[in-house]
């Protein structure tokens, strides 16, 4: 676990940035992206809209959060999730052998492919690192009290 | 004085680790607020949906305006006249394996890659009727969507595709016989 203040820093704003970005690209496009989530064939239409209306804003939300320092172990960690979640539904996709777009960035997205399964670990490995580390530090000092 | 140390002093945050009580309560605030903000901002969204406007895909058919979705009927008397081609949007080797018969093949998938239609030989005001495996595959809707930008006029998209063609009986063939 890194605990360099700096490189969490770098860490915050790379993770936040991406998803604040991820986030307001889909914001102004809901149907491309519940079209997106539709091509994924494992949501129903109704929770392919559903999730396009609400993930947006869960991703802008915790990206600021991470970016203003505020609540960072709350977002980082439900940012994990959804990376975890995306990694997942990358696997399956790709075994799957669907040629689709991730919808990750809206009409900007890529195709579902190693290279965006490799983006999505090394932003896990970031979010994983900024929670595990706001943990530690606060039982460290809650120790020391 | 950073943000986190004000929010430690009006107790909106902790100096110690979060308990999952806590942490929870957060999650749900942020997924409550995001749900409230995500479905307000989208009512007439909703309500299109759930009038039945999205049922071929999510997108505007008034912006898609000459795009028309036709059941197998209307796909047949279209066929029976000669008066539509027939355009094929899936893989060439599934195209290769059957199609409808005088279909053409544009392979949706390959040619969104190169971003290249080969139409430009087919006069924009002909009728087309694109077609892919079912109504669960989405390459005919994302490819009548393509034609629509290019200025193709009046496209047709048969929904329920090669596999309702041929639960029909109706005419394939395995070659290439387009006109």
């Amino acid at each position: 676990m890194i605990r360099n203040k700096h490189i969490l820093l770098f860490f915050r704003f790379v993770v936040g940035g991406v998803f604040i970005w991820a986030g307001l690209s889909k914001i102004f496009d809901p149907l491309g992206f519940a079209q997106n989530i539709a091509n994924y064939r494992i949501f129903s239409q109704a929770v392919s809209l559903f999730l396009a209306l609400i993930l947006p804003w869960i991703e802008v939300i915790c990206g600021l959060l991470l970016v203003l320092g505020i609540f960072r172990e709350t977002a980082s960690f439900i940012l994990s999730g959804s990376l975890v979640v995306f990694l997942g539904l990358i696997i399956v996709t790709l075994m799957r052998g669907l040629d689709i777009d991730c919808g990750c960035f809206g009409s900007l997205s890529r195709s579902v492919d190693y290279k965006l399964l490799l983006m999505d670990c090394v932003l896990l490995f970031f979010s994983l690192n900024i929670f595990l580390s706001q943990y530690s530090a606060k039982k460290r000092k809650q120790n020391t009290a | 004085m950073s943000i986190q140390t004000v929010l430690i002093k009006l107790e909106w945050s902790s100096a110690g680790p979060l308990s999952l009580k806590k942490m929870i309560q957060r999650m749900a605030f942020i997924l409550l607020f995001s749900s409230i903000i995500g479905l307000g901002a989208n009512v007439s969204l909703i309500k299109k949906f759930f009038s039945g406007e999205y049922q071929y895909g999510f997108f505007s058919l008034e912006e898609y305006s000459s795009i028309v979705f036709i059941t197998l009927g209307e796909a047949e008397e279209l066929f029976a006249t000669g008066s539509a081609l027939f355009i094929d949007s899936r893989a060439v080797e599934d195209f290769k394996e059957g199609h409808i018969f005088g279909a053409v093949n544009i392979p949706f998938v390959e040619k969104k890659k190169k971003d290249e239609l080969d139409m430009e030989s087919y006069p924009l005001e002909g009728i087309y009727v694109v077609y892919c495996d079912a109504n669960e595959c989405q390459s005919s809707v994302e490819l009548a969507k393509l034609l629509h930008e290019k200025g193709f006029q009046d496209i047709r998209v048969f929904f329920g595709g090669w596999e309702e063609w041929v639960r029909e009986g109706l005419p394939v063939s395995k070659e290439d016989d387009s006109k």
